[in-house]
């Protein structure tokens, strides 16, 4: 028993597989394109979103194939750290087949691979969105979503505009990110001839906000304008801001609209509004990637996946335009392009690298987000 | 405008927490000598304990919330057996490590079961508060402030008054003569663990809804519980309880 000896059919699936491989062999000449996606630490479950973003977009590219050949994407997994990134960059630099990568959405990381991406020398499509990764000169950079002077001119523009709101109180996290935002909101609302009454600063993973909600009350602002780093710290915040009375309008940075703050927050968050880089009514072509997506996941997408899915079709429209992989071709076919209709908006890369320029106004109706108006920022 | 009261109301309740946590911690330093670094785990356990009891298992709350506190006292045995018992003859530094160790163990292990999205727990209370003379009193705050002053008491009658508190007392100064006077030294460190577990658990539990529940609640409510312990004299029991309190008036004023 248990001796194993070749039947007929054995023999004929072996021959079969046989003659399959060279097909095999075939499927390694794919256009390799490397990702530093996290698949561990905290971000795991946003590395997944990104991951199913990205494999959306090759689904189509590769029934036409660029090139003539199959787009085939090579993850490394940043575990969600600066040295991780860095780590995983270097195992996708030092394969010479990958024709351009995709890199983190965290601005920290991108800052932290910058320099090995320069000294690589081929196109990284990023989804990080401080403003500085674009200033300092890195040309292989390209931004997937709008980065945060835009997000500050949105929220400055649709509370002067929409809500004709003048007396701004600005709640924001000490970080590089929460500081960042609130001085471009600051700047953003000194061209419209407002200076806020107030601008309260608060510690990440703070525990209380009874001082920061109290202060709000006591300016006498009329609205209020947030860049909240970590959602449980705003659904901490905005429990506390109703609780003490506090119900002038507010319109806040991404993560207002994040489901893990409208989760933690529930009603909390009610009738505020937030700006977003994704929307799904934003766009013909923001409904067209999520009705996919909603097919191929069962889930409704966010700005995780959005970004990825853009990057894949951008680097396939850029190496299909540059009738090669050579890094420099594919940079100029990058940068060149114009009108580029994505799921995240309209790409019209400038020579920093920035694509997109526009934010999506929604609020939050009872729990659920619904699209209120899309402002792209005029320069 | 009541901005003085307001903070003091927020503060005195947020520092029960940060008591209560060191409380339990002090107690393991003067039963065991061992500076438990996972007892803000013991926090972030108790309270993941009550989500699953209670929103994954629809068992009603007032029912959870015994059985998650027995489940962490169960627990405290657990951790000692791992962590404590096979070093206790190595010196303090060997078991410092060790509950380092545990603690980075425990919360990548409920990181891997729950992932990173922080969860919802519901107060003690359904209404969220009420209004005294301008002072607005989150009904969560006061739950903390009555539960933490009753465990207090509680922990006073059973050390002062009880034949079980004065062994677990002459253990805790001194274990080699409690051993010569026939007291089950293991024993009483065992139940010193066990009812250090609970009350981080319920520390947590408490907590949870103010903070939410995420893997890394355990390591900011410690750190703030080790403060406290430095700030009343380490090993001190009243010292730890005043820091706590002091810690968080100071913590909220401060962000003023």
């Amino acid at each position: 028993m248990g001796v194993p000896h070749l039947t007929r059919r054995a023999f004929a699936s072996a021959a079969a597989a046989a003659a399959a491989f060279p097909r095999f062999a075939r499927a390694e000449d794919t256009i390799k394109i490397g990702a530093v996606f996290p698949s561990t630490g905290p971000a795991a479950e946003a590395g997944k979103l990104q991951l199913n973003g990205a494999r959306q977009a090759l689904e189509t590219v590769n029934e036409k194939g660029v090139l003539g050949r199959k787009l085939e994407l090579v993850v490394e997994d940043d575990q969600t750290t600066n040295p991780g990134a860095v780590l995983a960059f270097s195992r996708l630099a030092g394969r010479p087949e990958i024709a351009a990568f995709i890199g983190p959405i965290r601005s920290t990381q991108v800052e932290a691979m910058s320099p090995d991406v320069l000294k690589v020398g081929k196109p990284m499509m990023i989804g990080g969105t401080s403003p500085t990764l674009t200033n300092q000169g890195n040309k292989w950079l390209f931004r997937c979503r709008p980065n945060d002077t835009y997000s500050a001119k949105v929220i400055a523009e649709f509370g002067v505009a929409d809500l004709k709101k003048q007396k701004w109180a600005l709640v924001y996290s000490t970080d590089s990110f929460g500081t960042n935002g609130m001085k471009a909101l600051e700047a953003a609302l000194k061209d419209k001839g407002i200076t806020p009454v107030l601008m309260q600063g608060y510690t990440n993973q703070a525990s209380d906000y009874t001082a920061v909600v109290l202060a709000v009350r006591q300016s006498g602002a009329d609205i209020l304008g947030s860049y909240f780093t970590f959602e449980n710290d705003l659904g901490i915040f905005a429990r506390q801001l109703r609780q003490l009375g506090v119900t002038i309008p507010w319109v806040g940075s991404p993560s207002i609209v994040n489901t893990t703050a409208l989760n933690l927050a529930g009603r909390a968050l009610f009738g505020t509004y937030g700006v977003a880089d994704y929307a799904v009514d934003a766009t013909p072509a923001s409904k067209a990637f999520a009705d996919r997506y909603q097919t191929l996941y069962k889930a409704i997408p966010d700005n995780q996946s959005s970004w990825t899915f853009d990057a894949v079709n951008l680097l396939a429209r850029a190496i299909s335009d540059a009738g090669n992989t050579e890094p420099e071709k594919i940079r100029a076919a990058l940068a060149a392009t114009r009108g580029f209709a994505g799921a995240e908006g309209e790409y019209n890369f400038d020579s920093k690298g920035d694509g997109l320029r526009g934010y999506n106004v929604v609020r939050n109706e009872n729990g659920k987000i619904v699209f209120d108006r899309r402002i792209e920022v005029k320069e | 405008m009541s901005l003085v009261p307001q903070l003091l109301f927020t503060g005195v309740g947020i520092g029960a927490i940060y008591a209560l946590v060191a409380l339990g911690f002090v107690l393991l330093i003067r039963a065991a000598s061992v500076v438990n670094f996972a007892q803000g785990e013991f926090s972030m356990l108790g309270a993941y304990a009550m989500v699953v009891l209670s929103s994954l298992l629809g068992v009603p709350y007032w029912v959870a919330l015994p059985i998650a506190i027995v489940l962490m006292a169960g627990f405290g045995v657990l951790f000692a057996g791992a962590t404590y018992w096979p070093l206790r003859h190595r010196g303090q530094l060997p078991v410092i490590i060790s509950t380092i160790g545990a603690s980075i163990f425990l919360a990548n292990t409920v990181l891997a079961l729950y992932g990173p999205s922080p969860e919802v727990l519901p107060g003690l209370f359904d209404t969220p508060g009420f209004e005294v003379g301008g002072v607005f009193m989150d009904s969560q705050y006061v739950a903390i402030m009555v539960t933490a002053a009753a465990m207090l008491l509680l922990q006073f009658l059973i050390f002062e008054k009880t034949l079980l508190g004065k062994k677990l007392q002459a253990t805790s100064q001194d274990k080699e003569m409690a051993s010569l006077l026939g007291i089950p030294v293991a024993l009483m460190v065992l139940i010193t663990f066990a009812y250090s577990a609970a009350l981080g658990g319920l520390a947590g539990i408490l907590v949870a809804p103010v903070l939410f529940v995420s893997v890394g609640m355990g390591t900011i409510i410690s750190l703030k519980a080790f403060a406290a312990n430095i700030i009343g004299g380490f090993g001190s029991i009243p010292g730890a309880i005043l820091g706590g309190l002091a810690l968080g008036i100071v913590e909220t004023y401060g962000a003023a």
